[in-house]
């Protein structure tokens, strides 16, 4: 959208079908997944209809649209990301395969007994247990970063667990479950310091403002299309070239191979080795189509207008009782989590569903950050681009009878 | 009816039956009245001593926890339950006035999800990964199965 257009979320929200289905609907459970763009629907059905073939190895004119449309993806992908080569973005199912693809290919190549894998206390279950397989079959140690009182990563013992033992760093960019953003330029820069590799899960942080890969600095960059406006079943992993060059591969069997012979079998080049089997191949050219989608809006008013969202909600908040705001003063995304005195979160999200609310409670595959707060679970209002003023008034609204009804 | 001794001298299932709850929900039209009437009906049904609250009895859902407590008298099954979260303890009330204080040949045939969907609470059925109700139900016919053999 040109820039001198100035910014409408009702307008955004009109480019969002699911809307049309459902008017009413305040969905405020973006963290968990996006709604998407005509825009999206519309590039993934255009595959299926002009361009749809298996890649790679078809000898046809289809197979050779199918690969250009795929491999396109690839490298609008890299480029909305300022990755430095297309190769380095390897298609997986999400943030969740990406990640165990790191830890299962870089981590049983490069891990051994004693060596020190650091995870801070924010993390999703996606960036926790994986290493925590790895390092049984290693000999590898996890150990977590603690957090300080307000739920924020302790700097101070990050520091200070930092030795040669540790092998790899693994932070998220935005709490899935708090919205909190770890510092993450020092700390990636004191990571390298130590030689070790960092792993930033991006699967809330890229919907938020993006990324830019070069400048992050950081070794593995996990993310999913699904949070991102983009289709299921599609995700990435990104590491630089060299990184990949000493992987193995990690699943076996079609299109990741350069030859097989029952004497023994050679691989392809990374991005393919890394890709065994038909990828999702409509999927990538959606996630694109999402990319694309996002870069055609001025990505620092989109957060700036998610951002006042969450603050504006937080701010009509202080008129109820008996709610609190986690980590309210932190620096954080546009997520609020709450917890409630004497309420269950659970009860609370079944009325706000009755009043056409969606809100998600639970731990938000987050166990050890609830465990240091001290939490059963939370209730998590998150916010995205097609998200309104109006939405936003009506949730406290409703969160007003709710506590009426409960009381 | 209910001399049934601590925990599982509760109305549900005694003093209250499904005939009964049946009339109260569907009297209860839309989402907001049913949430009502269930936080309602966990104000009726007493809490669960704290001796009891443990993990042996512990179902979790993913988003709330349940205890279930499960005994049996004269060849009758009874049952107990508690909840932190009220809509959940709610719908425990209904497993309890489902199945406690029966017999096994009282409860032959009945099937406690389809009558929760004929209520008009297939929604807590759809999500019960979060709120454990599946699971207990499940508990609770495992129970039956047992003490009829
Ligand atoms: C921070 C974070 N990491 C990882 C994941 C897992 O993503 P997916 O389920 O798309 O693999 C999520 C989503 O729930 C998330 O929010």
């Amino acid at each position: 959208m040109p820039m001198n257009v100035p910014f409408s979320a009702a307008r955004i929200r009109d480019e969002f079908p699911v809307f049309r289905h459902h008017p009413d609907l305040i969905y405020l459970d973006n963290a968990a997944t996006t709604q998407k763009p005509l825009a999206v629907l519309d590039a993934e059905r255009r595959f299926y209809e002009t361009a749809n073939a298996n890649i790679h190895r078809a000898a046809h004119r289809l197979g050779s649209a199918a690969t250009d449309a795929f491999e396109g993806a690839r490298t609008r992908i890299a480029a909305h990301l300022n990755a430095a080569h297309p190769d380095e973005v390897l298609f997986t199912r999400g943030t969740t395969e990406a990640i165990n693809l790191a830890a299962h290919s870089w981590g049983r190549a490069h891990l051994r007994p004693g060596d020190v894998i650091l995870l801070s206390t924010l993390e999703h279950h996606a960036n926790i247990v994986p290493w925590q397989l790895v390092a049984q079959a290693t000999g590898a140690i996890v150990k977590p970063i603690p957090l300080d009182a307000d739920g924020t990563i302790d700097q101070r013992a990050f520091l200070s667990l930092l030795t040669p033992a540790i092998r790899l760093v693994g932070l998220t960019q935005c709490s899935n479950a708090t919205g909190v953003l770890p510092p993450l330029a020092p700390m990636i820069a004191a990571a390298k310091a130590v030689g070790a590799l960092v792993m930033i899960d991006g699967a809330q942080g890229i919907a938020h403002g993006g990324v830019d890969l070069q400048a992050l600095g950081a070794d593995f960059y996990a993310f999913s299309g699904h949070k991102l406006y983009g289709p299921t079943g599609v995700g990435v992993l990104w590491a630089r070239r060299e990184l990949l060059a000493k992987m193995p591969p990690w699943q076996a069997g079609g299109e990741m191979i350069d030859r097989v012979s029952f004497d023994g079998t050679t691989f392809a080049e990374p991005p393919f080795r890394f890709e065994a089997g038909t990828p999702p191949i409509a999927q990538a050219v959606g996630l694109a189509a999402a990319m694309d989608w996002l870069a055609g809006h001025d990505r620092d008013t989109l957060l700036r207008h998610e951002l006042a969202l969450r603050e504006r909600f937080e701010a009509g908040l202080v008129q109820l009782d008996c709610i609190r705001v986690l980590s309210a003063s932190a620096p954080r995304g546009p997520i609020t989590a709450l917890a409630f005195d004497g309420l269950h979160p659970y009860d609370v999200a079944q009325f706000l569903d009755g009043y056409g609310v969606a809100v998600r409670v639970g731990q938000h595959c987050a166990g050890p950050l609830h465990q240091a707060l001290g939490l059963n679970g939370s209730l998590r209002a998150s916010f995205a681009a097609y998200n309104t003023e109006a939405d936003v008034d009506a949730t406290l609204a409703a969160l007003a009878t709710t506590l009426e009804q409960l009381a | 009816m209910s001399s049934y001794p601590p925990p599982f001298d509760h109305p549900f299932g005694t003093r209250i039956d499904r005939d009964a709850l049946a009339q109260r929900l569907e009297a209860a039209a839309g989402w907001e009245a049913k949430n009502r009437l269930l936080v309602q009906l966990a104000r009726e049904l007493p809490p669960l001593p704290d001796a009891l609250r443990t993990d042996e009895h512990r179902v979790a859902g993913c988003e709330s926890t349940a205890w279930l407590v499960i005994g049996r008298q004269e060849g009758r099954l009874l049952a107990a339950a508690d909840s932190d979260s009220r809509i959940v303890k709610g719908l425990l009330a209904l497993l309890l006035t489902a199945y406690h204080g029966h017999t096994p040949a009282e409860l032959a045939g009945f099937d406690f999800e389809a009558w929760l969907v004929s209520l008009g609470l297939q929604r807590f059925l759809t999500t019960s990964r979060g709120n454990g109700l599946r699971a207990m139900s499940r508990m609770i016919r495992e129970a039956i199965a047992e003490f009829s053999h």
